[in-house]
């Protein structure tokens, strides 16, 4: 009698576990059989395929949080028929779960901000090179890995935001100007753990040198305006506020910051105005968001038209508006807000080079004290 | 051996073996960054983490124990809602009142923009910069104190009447018997409640990275993603361990060997004075202060930045979110308070070393940065899959990493990370009821299971709701368990709540964070309620 209490409640804890893990795969369940009668046909003519239903599904991790990228979701499904399975999450840990679950793994394709964090992916032997057409293509070769393992979505400038009347525009020519003795105690820009900070460093180190890249960051320091806080916004705010003069920030936060339905973000956004740094150098520093097919993925094909998808004209548009950032095909036109910014040369190294260098690059920083 | 011990021992396994993974890794392969970050890093992650701990730690203390005496001592306006009204500012994630009160407080926010734009005053930027250090400690301390305010007020209105009033008879002023009677009785009840606001703390990864003080959990997510050196890593997060060991000890230090157990049956509460005149508005001016802070100022101002960005943001969807988010909080803490429960009664009956060690077990995954605790268990559960893969090929699964990729990892995530709310609260129910009615069940030939449900169950149903309800607030305020180990397309709120706030748009992350807390709130006048019941 007594016993049995014990047996029931242990059959009814065990029973709910399984229960759970049927909720939590109910998306799952549903993979359809027709994986085998995959369309072997590869000449990717969005009128052609448009109506063309092959079925099945993909399975994505991303780093990217947009409301809009989900209703590209939905209309890659409409199209093919094929489901997008979803989890989002930060793009380092989804890296670090992709390494844990190996061969096993069920994501297809993961989507991440930084060509670094897509280095290391690749180093790591998450991802698979991709031969397509379509995507070679699309994609200028500057921003898809050598290998193919990995495809640039969009694009982003690491640019220096300037006040209007308080900063002349002589003197912010260069990210090396940002070191001079005139913007002492000026300068706003986030802590060394962010991503992008980081890459620009490990540019640095590709362009110039490890030494050079090294007294830019000391210099960097010595400039504060006061210690690292805060997000790209903050640092703008701060220069509105008048703790400092310039902020370092990424393209996509001023296309926020003057599209915010605060109208105080905009008064600060219109505050300032934006600098290509090095266009008569090495160019401005670019970063990029990107995708690229696991290793273990069960369902390349699909992930595979998936990518090609995204990097259509009418995707392309559709996925770098949704975070004010410049498209990577070169058909599109970026947005109006960006064109009306102008061209500007970008920075021309392998794009790899920001992942190899990461580590050399978070150890300057550290060095010189940037907190 | 009986079936409480290895049920015990079990439960103990089951969450040691995470924990364990993440230390085997601590010897086998050198940390290659080790001597960089101990060069570089490690001074100032120490500094910070001090600072953060005294500081955080000075304050809750001060304000969770003053405020619990005020309320428990006397009368005043308004007192019945300040009671479970200062237990609130745990329904709002830190992380969230990090983001709200920089919102609130910066250049762009309502205090400077009113000044701005109706007076023409710029101020110095200096009087509203709260992303450092001391804005850390002042978001610590304000969403954390409850838990000191909230056990804390349960002991002396259970358990101080006789030795409050008999000091009052003999003359004693307020101000005395609140430093010689009420702090060194209570002593207990304080660190308990202190030592959850430190463990809180030491785990942080959300305000501190966004607040830019770097700290142990900012330093093991650069070590380990950023320069890619697991070991580092790893090393860091020994280090904090040991420094939650050390807390622990301190705390076990500081209660003493002091057993409260109430002498008559039914312990008397409390009578509290009426306060009249100035007295009676200073201490509800002193409790409406720290509830518009706690509370009612960011509660308002997320509700403000919500109306701005409805339209926008509500969709449908919510529905399945709110719906997950109940899910996995009410399964999650239902099986916390199970479990806390079997290891509660084991311990107390058992006073061995084994007993003893899977107390403190209980508390392990606190102590831990929630990224850490994923690692561990992730790896866990997917060397469980593949040891399952024959048996998931025979039933036709599709699915190779079957638990992996289920609720049961985060549920089972949940479990090692909050057992010890649970355990805390039921373990003081015990301490309460002592052992004489379980010891007289005994005598009367009952065994010890049947003790448990038609004895002691009875006596501890207050602190199991009180365990549950607190279990269930930490779960729906949880992010990055959930983040990292959710299956496909499966949202809660606070995923949502992330997903807008990651990328500083506080504006769109207010909706879901609004459910959490009223979701939350509801939860917190529930627990008050079990609590106001038991002491009548």
């Amino acid at each position: 009698m007594r016993n049995n209490k014990w047996f029931l409640m242990s059959f009814i804890l065990i029973l709910s576990m399984f229960v759970l893990a049927a909720c939590g795969g109910d998306d799952q369940e549903e993979t359809s059989e027709s994986n085998e009668e995959e369309t072997t046909n590869t000449e990717e003519n969005s009128e052609e395929n448009a109506s063309e239903e092959t079925g099945g599904e993909v399975n994505l991790y991303t780093g990217r949080h947009y409301d809009t990228d989900q209703e590209l979701y939905d209309k890659f499904e409409e199209e093919t028929g094929i489901k997008v399975n979803v989890i989002e999450g930060k793009d380092d840990e989804l890296i670090a779960r992709l390494d844990r679950e190996g061969e096993a793994s069920e994501a297809d394709l993961l989507i991440t901000a930084d060509a670094g964090r897509l280095h290391r992916a690749k180093s790591q032997e998450l991802l698979q090179p991709i031969e397509s057409d379509v995507l070679s293509e699309n994609i200028p070769e500057k921003f898809r890995d050598e290998d193919n393992n990995w495809f640039g979505l969009t694009k982003r400038a690491r640019i220096i935001a300037y006040h209007k009347e308080r900063v002349n525009e002589e003197d912010v020519q260069t990210y090396m100007d940002l070191t001079k003795d005139e913007l002492q105690d000026k300068v706003l820009i986030r802590s060394s753990s962010n991503i992008y900070n980081q890459s620009l460093v490990a540019s640095m180190i590709a362009t110039e040198g490890e030494e050079a890249a090294k007294e830019w960051a000391q210099g960097i320091v010595d400039n504060m305006a006061r210690d690292p806080q805060g997000g790209d916004r903050d640092q703008a705010k701060a220069v509105a506020a008048g703790e400092g003069d310039v902020a370092v920030m990424n393209t996509y936060y001023m296309g926020k910051m003057l599209n915010s339905e605060d109208e105080e973000e905009v008064k600060v956004a219109e505050q300032l105005e934006i600098m290509f740094p090095n266009q008569d150098t090495t160019g401005t520093h670019v970063n990029i968001s990107g995708v690229g097919v696991t290793a273990s993925s069960q369902n390349t094909e699909n992930a595979k038209k998936f990518i090609e998808f995204l990097s259509k004209e009418e995707a392309q548009k559709q996925f770098a508006e949704a975070n004010y950032e410049y498209p990577v095909n070169p058909n599109v036109e970026p947005s109006e807000l960006l064109q009306s910014w102008g061209e500007f040369k970008e920075q021309d190294i392998r794009l790899n080079e920001l992942g190899e260098n990461n580590d050399r690059a978070i150890q300057i920083m550290n060095e010189v004290g940037w907190k | 051996m009986n079936i409480w011990s290895i049920l015990s021992l079990v439960i103990v396994i089951l969450i040691l073996i995470p924990n364990i993974t993440i230390l085997f890794n601590f010897f086998t392969q050198k940390a290659e960054n080790w001597n960089h970050i101990h060069e570089y890093i490690l001074p100032d992650l120490l500094k910070n983490t001090g600072l953060l701990i005294v500081f955080t730690g000075f304050l809750t203390i001060i304000i969770g124990t003053s405020l619990a005496w005020i309320v428990s001592a006397y009368e005043f306006p308004m007192k019945k809602f300040f009671k479970w009204g200062l237990i609130l500012p745990l329904a709002i994630p830190p992380y969230i009142a990090g983001y709200t009160y920089n919102g609130i407080l910066n250049y762009t926010g309502v205090l400077q923009t009113t000044l701005r734009n109706n007076w023409d005053i710029e101020v110095d930027q200096v009087y509203f910069n709260i992303l450092n250090l001391p804005g850390a400690v002042f978001i610590f301390t304000l969403f954390l104190f409850p838990y000191v305010y909230t056990i804390t007020r349960a002991f002396l209105a259970n358990q101080s009447a006789s030795l409050i009033e008999n000091a009052r008879l003999l003359g004693r002023s307020p101000v005395d018997i609140f430093f010689r009677v009420v702090l060194p009785i209570s002593r207990g009840a304080i660190v308990g409640g202190v030592s959850l606001v430190l463990l809180e703390v030491l785990n942080d990864y959300g305000v501190v990275q966004y607040f830019g003080v770097p700290t142990f959990s900012t330093a093991i997510f650069q070590t380990w993603f950023g320069m890619n050196d697991l070991n580092s890593a790893i090393k860091l997060s020994a280090t904090l361990m040991f420094i939650v060991f050390a807390i622990l000890t301190l705390e076990k230090v500081l209660r003493g060997r002091k057993k409260y157990a109430s002498t008559t049956a039914k312990a008397r509460p409390l009578h509290p004075t009426q306060l009249k005149g100035w007295k009676a508005w200073g201490a509800f001016g002193y409790c409406l202060f720290i509830f518009l802070l706690g509370f009612l100022i960011p509660f308002v101002q997320l509700v403000d930045w919500m109306l701005l960005t409805f339209e926008k943001i509500a969709s449908p969807e919510f529905t399945t979110l709110i719906w997950n988010s109940l899910l996995v909080s009410f399964v999650g803490a239902l099986l916390i308070v199970l479990f806390a429960v079997i290891i509660a009664n084991f311990s107390r009956m058992h006073q061995s070393a084994l007993s003893k060690s899977a107390a403190k077990v209980t508390i392990l995954g606190y102590s831990i940065p929630g990224a850490v605790i994923a690692v561990g268990i992730s790896t866990v559960f997917i060397g469980l899959d593949s040891g399952l893969s024959s048996f998931y090929e025979s039933t036709g699964l599709e699915s190779r990493l079957f638990l992996s990729t289920s609720l049961v990892i985060l549920i089972s995530a949940y479990i090692i990370r909050f057992l010890a709310i649970g355990y805390n609260s039921i373990e003081s129910g015990f301490d309460k009821i002592g052992n004489k009615y379980t010891e007289a069940s005994r005598m009367l030939g009952m065994n010890m299971t049947r003790t448990f449900f038609k004895v002691d169950l009875k006596m501890i149903k207050a602190p199991l709701i009180s365990g549950f309800l607190l279990a269930f607030i930490e779960i729906i305020k949880e992010l990055p368990l959930t983040l990292i180990l959710r299956p496909f397309n499966f949202g809660t709120l606070s995923t949502n709540a992330f997903k807008y706030a990651s990328d500083e748009q506080i504006h769109e992350a207010a909706l879901a964070s609004i459910i959490i807390v009223v979701i939350s709130a509801i939860a917190v006048f529930v627990f008050h309620q079990v609590l106001e019941k038991e002491s009548n």
